[in-house]
């Protein structure tokens, strides 16, 4: 049994420890009334805040329920936000607005909460004088981008980021960066800066960020990258050190995206066989939870896996047990599980189907569950952190303007469903990268949805555990559960990639998938419904790489080389030995990214490794 | 009846986005055609050198990344440099291809771009409709597409049931130049990753060989097939290796009607090596006739049930070499003692190799490629001296 069975038995356990408490709630009355006690004090800790309207609402909305047995219910199975086993939520408090007075102390009780002081102080400080009312934490909105070369990705990134006070920056590189490929290699030119930004070298990555000071707490980037992802990492911990000295490293915050898995199961941007590819990633990942305790190393996506085509089910399932196998090969070389749990980090598609009322929040159980049955996690290491990004695959070129519309569903679902993080697609992307005017209007719907409505910034739990979003909560478990069964009974989750069954099934689904627009299962507004005969193709500003900018990059990254020759072949011998050796790699990398570009460090690897073979 | 329309499909090099081409092939293939599956991530010099070898009718390229203007024109350059401008170029790229980018597209040689909203049928009409066409069926100067067109030429006579253009079966006693190696065995064995494997070795070793591979893929019944081989043989897309990929086209034994005598004009030809890879087979399978092949590797999993089940393969009494392939999965080491033990029965001096294919430089592949080419060089030495090398001196492209 691989320690995805274990997850499964203790998810299981769960389900039935919780039964039973709520059956000892109803016969044992101590126990009863324990419950009902630890119901009236944390309701009479929550704060009460007014509306702009001078309506008063708590600050976390809770199931009104009396009777112990429910109470237990709610405090073991759903729990409390951020409290086990995370299902309303990672954290006590996500997205509300900070508390600015206390109107009433708490559900019809006027004490006031030691939290909520805390708070209102914070906020006090930074808003003095004219205030526009700001939050405290970061904003949840992060926005990708990435285009042509270094600089003008660095400019979108000014401009993206002019009005925030926390720099949250996500990066995309081009394909041939995805790849591991030089600018300068045949046969890629035309896609050079093409869908994202070009990085062959340390030196590129010292324009990405110019300007930006990489080592501040207020400053995190995200790079979108796995099949390179160690490689990349070096270049950008050397760029790092270059601007601000050795002491930058351990204040270096954000994500690198670096999901192997997922890349062999859906997306197909890996370059070594998946076993070398897993060994680098494992390399990488211990030595920056140990030495930048501060950054995420690898982003467990399933957002790839549902754009490829699967149900949400399979993207959670695929998701939640590739996330286990990774917590298992950590674990087994010896990695203390809390050093590397808390800094795992998931990222999720969500779209228009109705598992998305409820599939974070089922997996933040799941997860949680695992990590501390399983794995022993500290509940730390069992939150489920969750970057969500609406989905591309649901926007369509036809009458694409409706595509405004479906992005700002799949917004709501995500903040329903307690994102940490959002990204909000451009109604353009089905054309282009975005352009500045469609990315302003998608950044722009978060701050309405979140700043702007009252939806989500008075009240936790505002629109969490509806008859329905429980009937989907159930339904979506149990289909999960059933999915690492098969998976657990094909060997687990590197036996099933190797048997291509992930594949197959997002392949089949995607299949399904277009059979159903096309029979009228699945409308398509703007396609297969209301379609105007007169739509004229729209007036889209494209964003593509001229190829002057294409050769700038080139005949850069050829100096490079040149200016770097004797001292790329040394680093490189010295990163093939560590490889032969068996020893962690990452250190060699580290120095190899100083003079080798990536296509440099790739192509070695690859002469000891092999190349990545695809699975049709 | 008519020979099934073929294509090659690809996505463009640096673009994973095979979500939508996997779906279109399916369709195409429910839709009676052949599609030879190139997989993504590809060079327009690979897309170019497939389909010229495949003699495909069209090539449909898939892309969602960026670039497509450039990566098509390309494509279409290569083809007519190499005198195979008669094979259409399509695609599409949901709506990353814009009107303007497709108008300047067919400008440049471009057949069709399709955009989203295309229904699938609809796809897949216009492929049979249009690149079913008779084409011309001489080669040219170009030494691949002359002879891909001669063996699609043997391919269309066995699918119309003429006669006349089939190649003679038994040309064992003509001349012949090449190794022939067979490989079967039950699917999921791993026979293709294996060959691509020594494919690699034989291009590492012997800086002058060339190699040409005959690889089946089932169809399906009453309609088209997936040809995808091509899409996890990545050492064998190179200018030394001539493949080409065959549907059964209804014919049982992991062969198709057309095989012996497309395999006859290619043990003609200049190839050092002739590879054969039979469909994944069954037990009682035994797909090749012994007078045209010199060696037969049998490619077996550790996992292939109780240990009676060994006594019913047939295969284990003919082949030459048995490849216990996947030796780091449990229970290999029973099975390998156990078909050892079987093989001694035989009292043939069959030889043993476990491997594990998906492993790079992996030892067990080494002996099997020492194993295949000691016993080859001998053959080819005396072949040689018979004949000289007909192309000899002639200069390949690249």
């Amino acid at each position: 049994m691989s320690k995805l069975g274990a997850v499964i038995e203790s998810v299981e356990k769960h389900d039935k420890f919780v039964h039973e408490q709520v059956k000892r709630a109803r016969t044992d009355e101590k126990f009863g009334r324990e419950m009902t006690e630890r119901w009236s004090k944390i309701k009479a800790e929550i704060p009460v805040a007014k509306a702009p309207t001078g309506l008063p609402l708590p600050r976390l909305a809770l199931p009104e329920i009396d009777e112990a047995g429910e109470i237990a219910r709610y405090l073991f199975g759903d729990g409390l936000p951020g409290e086990f086993p995370y299902l309303n939520g990672a954290y006590r408090e996500m997205y509300l607005e900070p508390l600015q007075e206390i109107e009433i102390g708490s559900y019809g009780n006027t004490k006031s909460p030691n939290g909520a002081k805390g708070h209102a102080k914070r906020n006090g400080a930074q808003s003095n004088g004219a205030k526009p009312k700001v939050p405290p934490q970061e904003e949840p909105t992060r926005l990708f981008s990435g285009l042509m070369l270094a600089e003008d990705t660095n400019k979108r990134f000014h401009f993206l980021s002019a009005h925030q006070r926390s720099k949250r920056l996500s990066t995309a590189f081009d394909g041939p960066t995805l790849y591991g490929i030089d600018s300068d290699a045949q046969g890629v030119l035309g896609k050079v800066g093409e869908g994202g930004v070009a990085v062959d070298t340390v030196e590129d990555m010292v324009r990405l960020y110019d300007g930006f000071d990489v080592g501040a707490p207020n400053f995190s980037a995200s790079m979108t990258i796995s099949g390179p992802a160690p490689i990349i990492m070096a270049m950008y911990i050397a760029a790092a050190k270059r601007r601000f000295g050795a002491s930058v490293v351990p204040n270096l915050r954000g994500t690198i995206q670096a999901d192997i898995f997922k890349e062999v199961q859906a997306q197909n941007e890996t370059i070594f066989p998946t076993e070398a590819s897993l060994r680098f990633l494992c390399d990488m990942i211990e030595w920056t939870t140990e030495k930048m305790p501060r950054w995420y190393p690898v982003s467990i996506s399933g957002y790839h896996i549902g754009e490829a085509g699967s149900t949400p089910v399979q993207q959670a399932a695929y998701t939640l047990s590739n996330g286990f196998a990774y917590a298992e090969m950590l674990a087994a070389r010896g990695v203390p599980v809390d050093q590397f749990a808390s800094r795992l980090s998931f990222f999720l598609d969500c779209g228009l189907d109705v598992e998305y009322i409820a599939l974070s929040r089922v997996s933040r159980k799941i997860w949680a569950i695992g990590m501390r049955d399983v794995f022993g996690a500290s509940p730390r290491g069992q939150m489920f952190k969750l970057h969500t990004q609406t989905s591309g695959r649901s926007l369509i070129a036809a009458e694409f303007k409706n595509n405004l519309t479906r992005t700002a569903a799949e917004l709501m679902l995500a903040y329903m469903n307690g994102t940490n993080s959002c990204h909000s697609n451009s109604a353009d992307e089905p054309f282009t990268t975005p352009s500045e005017e469609w990315i302003r209007l998608a950044a722009h719907g978060q701050a309405i949805l979140l700043e702007e409505s009252g939806i989500f910034k008075h009240t936790m739990n505002m629109l969490s555990g509806s008859p329905g979003m429980k009937a989907v909560e159930r339904a979506v478990e149990k289909a999960i559960l059933d999915e690492f069964r098969e998976i657990e009974s094909l060997g687990g989750v590197l036996a099933a990639v190797e048997n291509r069954y992930q594949r197959s099934q997002i392949q089949n689904a995607a299949h399904r998938y277009e059979q159903q627009i096309y029979d009228g299962t699945r409308p398509i507004v703007g396609l297969t419904r209301y379609r105007d005969p007169n739509e004229e193709p729209p007036e889209i500003e494209l964003a593509r790489t001229p190829r002057k900018r294409q050769e700038l990059q080139v005949n850069r990254l050829k100096k490079f080389k040149q200016k770097n020759a004797g001292k790329a072949e040394k680093a490189l011998d010295k990163l093939a030995a560590a490889v032969e050796s068996g020893e962690n790699t990452f250190p060699a990398l580290l120095e190899a990214a100083e003079v080798c570009s990536l296509g440099q460090i790739t192509t070695r690897l690859q002469e000891i490794v092999g190349h990545f073979r695809p699975m049709v | 009846m008519p020979a099934p329309v073929r294509i090659l499909t690809a996505v463009p090099i640096c673009d994973g986005h095979d979500s939508a081409i996997n779906t279109i092939n399916l369709e195409f293939i429910r839709h009676g055609i052949e599609v030879v599956y190139l997989g993504f991530h590809r060079y327009a010099g690979d897309i170019v050198r497939a389909a010229i070898q495949e003699d495909v009718g069209a090539i449909g390229i898939s892309s969602y990344n960026g670039g497509h203007i450039d990566f098509f024109a390309e494509v279409v350059r290569q083809l007519r440099r190499l005198g195979a401008g008669d094979i259409a170029v399509f695609g599409g790229g949901g709506g990353t291809i814009t009107n303007d980018d497709a108008r300047l597209m067919k400008r440049q040689g471009v057949d069709q771009i399709f955009f989203a909203g295309t229904s699938l049928t609809e796809m897949a009409d216009y492929v049979r409709k249009q690149y079913g066409k008779a084409r011309n069926k001489k080669g040219g100067k170009n030494w691949d597409l002359a002879l891909a067109r001669e063996l699609t030429a043997i391919e269309d006579a066995f699918a119309k049931g003429s006669r006349e253009k089939k190649i003679k079966k038994n040309q064992k006693s003509a001349i012949r130049n090449s190794k022939v190696i067979g490989f079967t065995g039950p699917g999921g064995a791993g026979k293709t990753t294996l060959i691509d494997e020594l494919v690699l070795r034989f291009l590492q070793n012997e800086p002058k060989a060339r190699i040409a591979i005959l690889s089946h893929d089932p169809s399906v019944v009453g309609a088209g097939a997936l040809l995808g081989d091509r899409a996890t043989m990545i050492n064998s897309q190179d200018d030394r290796v001539f493949m080409r990929s065959m549907a059964t086209r209804g014919q049982a034994g992991g062969l198709s009607p057309a095989t012996e005598s497309c395999l006859a004009r290619l043990t003609n030809d200049d190839f050092d090596y002739v590879i054969i890879e039979t469909v994944g087979t069954g037990q009682e399978a035994l797909p090749f006739r012994n007078e045209l092949i010199d060696q037969t590797v049998l490619v077996m999993n550790p996992d292939y049930g109780a240990r009676l089940q060994l006594q019913k393969i047939v295969m284990l009494e003919v082949a030459d070499i048995v490849v216990v392939n996947k030796t780091d999965l449990d229970r290999s080491k029973a099975a390998l003692s156990e078909i050892e033990h079987r093989l001694t029965q035989n009292k043939r001096q069959q030889k043993i190799v476990a491997t594990v294919a998906k492993r790079h430089r992996d030892p067990g592949v080494d002996e099997l490629y020492k194993l295949i080419t000691r016993r080859g060089r001998d053959d080819r030495t005396s072949r040689r001296a018979a004949k000289p090398r007909a192309r000899k001196g002639k200069v390949r492209r690249r």
